[in-house]
């Protein structure tokens, strides 16, 4: 995405020295001076605007008179922050434009303001979104310990820091860009008024109109922001007490995330399941392969309850029942990995007894795996060979000692590591409502949704999505 | 016509409704004497007398279609076959479980029909019935399979002419013994012995009795390409099989597979070998009448009987370990539990004493005592 950005300002700033030779200057700090976007300017007859914090919002910018040299300019306060406030030659920045409150308009209308107001509006967003300020400082005590000279001497913990590092500042520099760009078309876009340049005009009005539709693609990616959030994942599925009904109830809210999972273009497979007596299953784990499969997935960790006449009970009685949701994400190579020693193991295999051997011909082939220290376990069945169970069982034991090992070690959002043996059952995140009424609502965000049978098929990006920007949103003094 | 996702679970909800509807399936069937396996793999007319391997199913070319519909009736009727069969048999060992059968299904699915076989098991959004699919095997064909799994108990195996075993998929037919999980223990065993020394790696191996050829695949997989592994066989549809599964891996400049009764062929590596395994017949023959219906009707006694105690062939593998392995060597023989491991760790520690040490049981995941393993002093 960055580098589009940057191909379309340069495409930009192309046409710029074309038809009008005007020098814009980019006045970067050491941190932001990418040579993408300033090389090709001159920087001799730079000027830059010291922002004050005071009275912006009192200010007519709109109707300040428009000069004949333009600039788009990154500011540097005199406290020398890290913080860059990009503005227009006439000092309109992202926070004057949303202070400005222009009215939004329908996309197809040609109107800049309503373009820049909207595209502000997502940049404040995403902003808040990444944690911005938090982000800043981060980088900051990121770069203090890049800079210590023994650094290297912990490898781990060096790759660990300046992975970090290098996803923040690609984090930050693309929402700079993405302001900068802003400004930039909103200076041409006055000058081509001024110059009565209609084709330019016209080209820049549906930069805008492009930026704005991308700015709502960068809403939804800064939602999935975290450090593990694209990463694939384990979901898993345990059914509540009650038998039978709540069985099935489990084996639908799998079969919801399967769906759901193939909509997303994620592959699944299952590793685990065990049925129920009668139907369904008393607990289950998919693996959800794919970029952010737990970014998405870990929205759902918590209790789904079903409301509904039993097609189990004959005397067609009003049902209630529970099935525990847990997500573990499945760590990229890069990432610190709990060591597992092989003498802490226990491998186990399912059988009905019997003298197995060229006894027993059995297509059943699962195995568990006990890890000894901790008590966690991990079962595969779904495999076609012991050697691959064993193999997948593995995966599973790892990313849940993986797990284990991140909740313990950072403060990371508790909700979204827990176990599922940790899930209380009092953890109520949704409710599912087929009788009297037909509804499925989100008690965390309230989002709800008339047709559970939708849902139940796997729609459940609302779902997804409003508890993601609601549990992100909250609070505004982040930004 | 777009049906829902959702009938997988839908229909087990409602599973007596789904038998009423579909008790007409069967009759669709070819008559059951059809053999689908004897079809698909006639030789070639200038052929010699051995019968070559047979093709499994997923190894066989997607030359008939039908339409979706079609394939998810013949899917559900099996669905219910396999849901509807008695478990109530006193023997555990013995019935049928409808939860593996499930399995089997669609695994079996998974090995007849081309690709994306998610449209079968019902976790496509939606999908078309009258579309057609590409099979490996004629639904008639599908039909008689899936029959001759559960009235004829014939082992899954056998069907699809295949068994994943380690990371392999080895083919297998009747007249070769199914490779059982428990011996994938011994392909362990041996990377563990080589990983800890390369002088392992170098030296020529054998697997005797290698039936259709997966222990000796796997132990030339660990070796990496440096040492050398002979396997034998008295039967010649495992050399076939065996051969047939050797080359599939690419492994013909590694493995040599030999004709012949235990040792016979291997004159020429007396004293050599630096590795000896085998997964012998090991069954008491009081025991063979008993066994569970998918080995007792199916798989080769030759490779089950080991005699009235079962250690015939165990013990002539003892003898022949001293004479044939060089001083290090290493051996691993599969055995029928406790007190066949017993006895044969007493027979090579005491009747055949000074020839091995470090002589020991190894359990299988199961936690029986599964394999005697130790090394030519």
């Amino acid at each position: 995405m960055s580098s589009l950005i940057i191909n379309r300002s340069r495409s930009r700033a192309v046409l710029l020295w074309k038809t009008h030779v005007i020098k814009i200057a980019s006045i970067f700090s050491h941190a932001f001076a990418d040579s993408d976007s300033a090389s090709g300017f001159s920087s001799d007859s730079a000027r830059s605007f010291k922002t004050t914090s005071s009275g912006f919002g009192s200010r007519k910018i709109s109707n300040l008179a428009f000069s004949r040299s333009n600039f788009v300019s990154t500011t540097r306060p005199l406290s020398s922050e890290a913080v860059h406030v990009a503005s227009t030659c006439d000092r309109l920045t992202v926070e004057r434009i949303i202070a400005n409150q222009w009215p939004i308009l329908d996309e197809n209308e040609s109107d800049w303001k309503s373009h820049a107001a909207a595209i502000a509006q997502s940049i404040q967003v995403i902003k808040r979104r990444l944690q911005w300020k938090k982000l800043l400082v981060r980088l900051r005590m990121l770069s203090v310990e890049l800079n210590k000279p023994h650094l290297w001497d912990d490898p781990t913990h060096a790759g660990k820091i300046s992975r970090e590092h290098g996803s923040l500042t690609g984090k930050m520099k693309g929402v700079m860009t993405f302001e900068r760009e802003l400004l930039e078309h909103i200076d041409m876009l006055k000058l081509a008024k001024e110059e009565k340049d209609s084709e330019l005009e016209s080209e820049t009005m549906s930069a805008l109109m492009e930026m704005r539709r991308v700015s709502k693609e960068k809403e939804l990616e800064a939602l999935l922001s975290a450090e593990n959030d694209h990463c694939s994942c384990y979901i898993e599925v345990q059914a509540g007490a009650g038998g039978t009904e709540s069985n099935d109830w489990a084996s639908m809210v799998m079969d919801m995330y399967k769906t759901w999972a193939q909509r997303r273009k994620f592959s699944v497979a299952v590793v685990d399941e065990m049925p129920g007596e009668m139907a369904g299953i008393k607990r289950a784990t998919i693996k959800v392969n794919g970029e952010y499969a737990y970014g998405y997935a870990k929205a759902e960790v918590g209790v789904h309850r079903l409301v509904r006449i039993s097609p189990f009970d004959s005397g067609k009685r009003r049902h209630t029942s529970f099935a525990a949701v847990a997500v573990i994400p499945i760590l990229g190579d890069g990432s610190t990995r709990v060591q597992i020693n092989d003498s802490d193991l226990r491998i186990e295999r399912f059988r009905s007894g019997g003298a197995g051997g060229q006894h027993a011909n059995t297509t059943d082939s699962a195995v568990r795996i006990i890890h000894i220290p901790t008590g966690i376990t991990a079962t595969c069945q779904n495999e076609r060979s012991q050697h691959m169970n064993k193999a997948s069982a593995m995966a599973v034991l790892q990313s849940r000692l993986d797990q284990l090992e991140m909740a313990r070690q950072t403060a990371m959002n508790a909700q979204h590591t827990q176990s599922l043996t940790e899930i209380s059952w009092g953890n109520q995140i949704r409710t599912y409502v087929l009788h009297p009424y037909r509804m499925v609502k989100d008690l965390r965000t309230n989002y709800e949704v008339s047709d559970p049978d939708s849902v139940l098929e796997g729609d459940l990006d609302g779902f997804i999505l409003s508890f993601l920007s609601s549990s992100l949103d909250k609070g505004d003094d982040e930004n | 016509m777009i049906r829902s996702f959702r009938l997988t679970s839908l229909l087990s909800a409602a599973k007596p409704l789904r038998s009423f509807a579909c008790s007409s399936s069967p009759a669709r069937v070819a008559p059951p004497c059809a053999s689908f396996a004897e079809e698909k793999s006639s030789p070639p007319p200038n052929s010699l007398s051995i019968t070559p391997p047979k093709t499994p199913l997923f190894l066989t070319k997607p030359s008939h279609a039908a339409p979706l519909s079609e394939v998810w009736k013949w899917h559900d009727w099996a669905k219910d076959l396999a849901s509807s069969v008695d478990n109530s048999s006193t023997k555990a060992e013995d019935s049928l479980d409808s939860i593996l059968l499930l399995r089997e299904l669609k695994w079996l699915i998974e090995d007849s029909i081309e690709a994306d076989h998610p449209v079968i098991t019902g976790t496509e959004v939606t999908y078309d019935g009258e579309k057609s699919v590409k099979l490996r095997a004629s639904l008639e064909e599908l039909y008689d399979l899936w029959r001759q799994r559960i009235e004829k108990r014939r082992p899954f195996q056998y069907v699809v002419g295949c068994e994943h075993w380690r990371d392999l998929v080895l083919c297998v037919e009747e007249g070769v013994l199914i490779p059982r999980p428990e011996t994938e223990l011994i392909v362990d065993m041996v990377e563990k012995v080589v990983t800890r020394d390369e002088w392992f790696k170098r030296g020529t191996w054998a697997d005797l009795g290698t039936g259709s050829g997966a222990i000796a695949i796997g132990v030339a997989r660990v070796l990496g390409g440096c040492g050398r592994v002979v396997a034998t066989d008295l039967s010649p549809v495992a050399i076939a099989v065996a051969g047939n599964n050797v080359k599939r891996y690419g492994l013909e400049g590694v493995i040599e597979v030999r004709e012949g009764s235990w040792f016979e062929p291997l004159k020429e590596l007396e004293g050599k070998l630096v590795g000896l395994v085998s997964n012998p017949p090991y069954i008491p023959s009081d025991d063979i009448p008993g066994l569970q219906a998918e080995v007792g009707r199916h798989e080769p006694k030759l490779a089950l009987d080991g005699g009235v105690d079962g250690t015939d062939s165990l013990l002539h593998l003892c003898d022949g370990a001293s004479r044939m392995l060089t001083s290090g060597g290493f051996f691993a023989f599969e055995t029928n539990g406790e007190k066949q491991s017993k006895m044969i760790v007493d027979y090579m520690t005491v009747d055949l004493k000074n020839s091995f040490s470090d002589v020991k049981i190894v359990s299988d995941f199961a936690g029986i005592c599964r394999f005697v393993t130790g090394f030519r002093l």
